[in-house]
């Protein structure tokens, strides 16, 4: 019984000392190669902005957008969270939820795809188009 | 136990199947949409499953075009195995293309089986079946074409005409019918046959013009112009020559 006893104790001193050592591991954060990142896709007819929280270079034209992208233009906005931007073709891609809001129409999907200078936008997968 | 568990299974489902708010349209796909916003149009693909309040569409294509905003909607075209139903306007159809022409209010359905049924009115085509509600018309032209209402039943490559409403409810007013290889109309007790027939429901006549066939028991009369009264369930036919009207009276129990 006394050597149970001190069986546990020993455990549970053991677990406590990982459980610090566990504690004081510092989280090595990776930064990004662009906070904030601000682009704009041009085309004759309308100008859509990109902004992000994050961007980090894939290549030398490919940048991946992540945390809160959002594309802006003056008729509608489309939210997700991992866009891939190639800045030199203008050409912008997710595989990720995403959100499309324009007056009175909505589209919800599983990724998209704006190609064109924002003439065309692909909304991948399933999707639903409601419109008020 | 397992009472309770179907009864939250299908108040879950019963409330996934009505998400969509009164007044809003609702769009499913299962291979994504295009939008194009200088062409102005959507393009849906894959099952497409179209609710709102007016009309329900399931197709495999759509392209539905916009006006100035995304929402405006201007004119759907639909195609591959393309159904659809509207309760408030009374009508349910397919084909293999389906077009809707949201501010004239006209249908046109085309392609091999095309059907349109407009509350007791049956449309049928192998070619093109047109409707416009503004003015109440209605084409019917193609290979098979053929109209079937309460008491009328008629088959011409091209069927053409008006619908009256009366108490809510439409009822064909005019028909043009031709077709170079007969066409055929039967009501209950008359069958005629011609290359051009036209049909006046004011004045309750159907005349029919060249090679004209009129069979009603066992009278079978042929000439080259027939009136029939369809008050009177009369007929008369008569010809360019007057020779030429036959009469042919078969014996009932050949």
């Amino acid at each position: 019984m006394v050597f149970f006893i001190i069986f546990l104790l020993i455990s549970f001193v053991y677990f406590q000392s990982n459980v610090t050592k566990t504690n004081n591991i510092s989280v090595n954060k990776k930064t990004a190669d662009i906070t904030k990142p601000k682009f704009s896709i041009n085309s004759n007819k309308q100008k859509i902005s990109v902004t992000a929280n994050e961007g980090n270079f894939l290549t030398e034209d490919k940048i991946m957008l992540e945390n809160n992208v959002i594309f802006k233009s003056n008729k509608f906005k489309i939210y997700s969270d991992n866009v891939i931007f190639n800045k030199k073709n203008l050409v912008a891609s997710s595989s990720n939820k995403s959100k499309f809001v324009s007056k009175n129409a909505y589209i919800d999907s599983v990724g998209f795809d704006i190609i064109q200078n924002g003439n065309i936008i692909n909304f991948k997968g399933k999707t639903k188009l409601t419109l008020k | 136990m397992i009472k309770l568990i179907i009864f939250f299974f299908i108040i879950f489902y019963f409330n996934a199947a009505i998400s969509r708010n009164a007044g809003e349209t609702e769009i499913t796909t299962e291979d994504g949409i295009e939008v194009f916003q200088e062409e102005k149009y959507y393009l849906l693909k894959k099952n497409v499953e179209i609710f709102s309040d007016d009309l329900e569409l399931k197709g495999q294509l759509v392209k539905i075009f916009f006006e100035k905003d995304l929402y405006d909607i201007k004119e759907l075209i639909a195609s591959e195995n393309v159904e659809f139903i509207s309760e408030l306007y009374n009508l349910r159809g397919k084909g293999n293309n389906v077009k809707f022409n949201i501010k004239d209010q006209k249908i046109f359905i085309n392609g091999i089986n095309s059907e349109l049924y407009l509350e007791t009115t049956e449309m049928l085509s192998d070619g093109k079946i047109i409707v416009n509600n503004l003015n109440s018309t209605f084409l019917i032209e193609g290979p098979n074409s053929k109209l079937i209402s309460d008491n009328i039943y008629i088959i011409g490559s091209k069927i053409d005409g008006t619908f009256e409403t009366i108490n809510n409810k439409r009822d064909i007013a005019n028909l043009n019918v031709e077709d170079k290889n007969k066409l055929n109309i039967r009501t209950d007790d008359i069958e005629m046959f011609s290359e051009k027939a036209v049909y006046d429901k004011k004045k309750s006549t159907i005349e029919l013009f060249n090679n004209v066939l009129i069979k009603r028991g066992n009278e079978i009369i042929s000439g080259d112009y027939g009136i029939i009264n369809t008050t009177k369930n009369s007929y008369k036919v008569s010809s360019n020559n007057t020779k030429k009207v036959k009469a042919i009276i078969v014996d009932a129990d050949e």
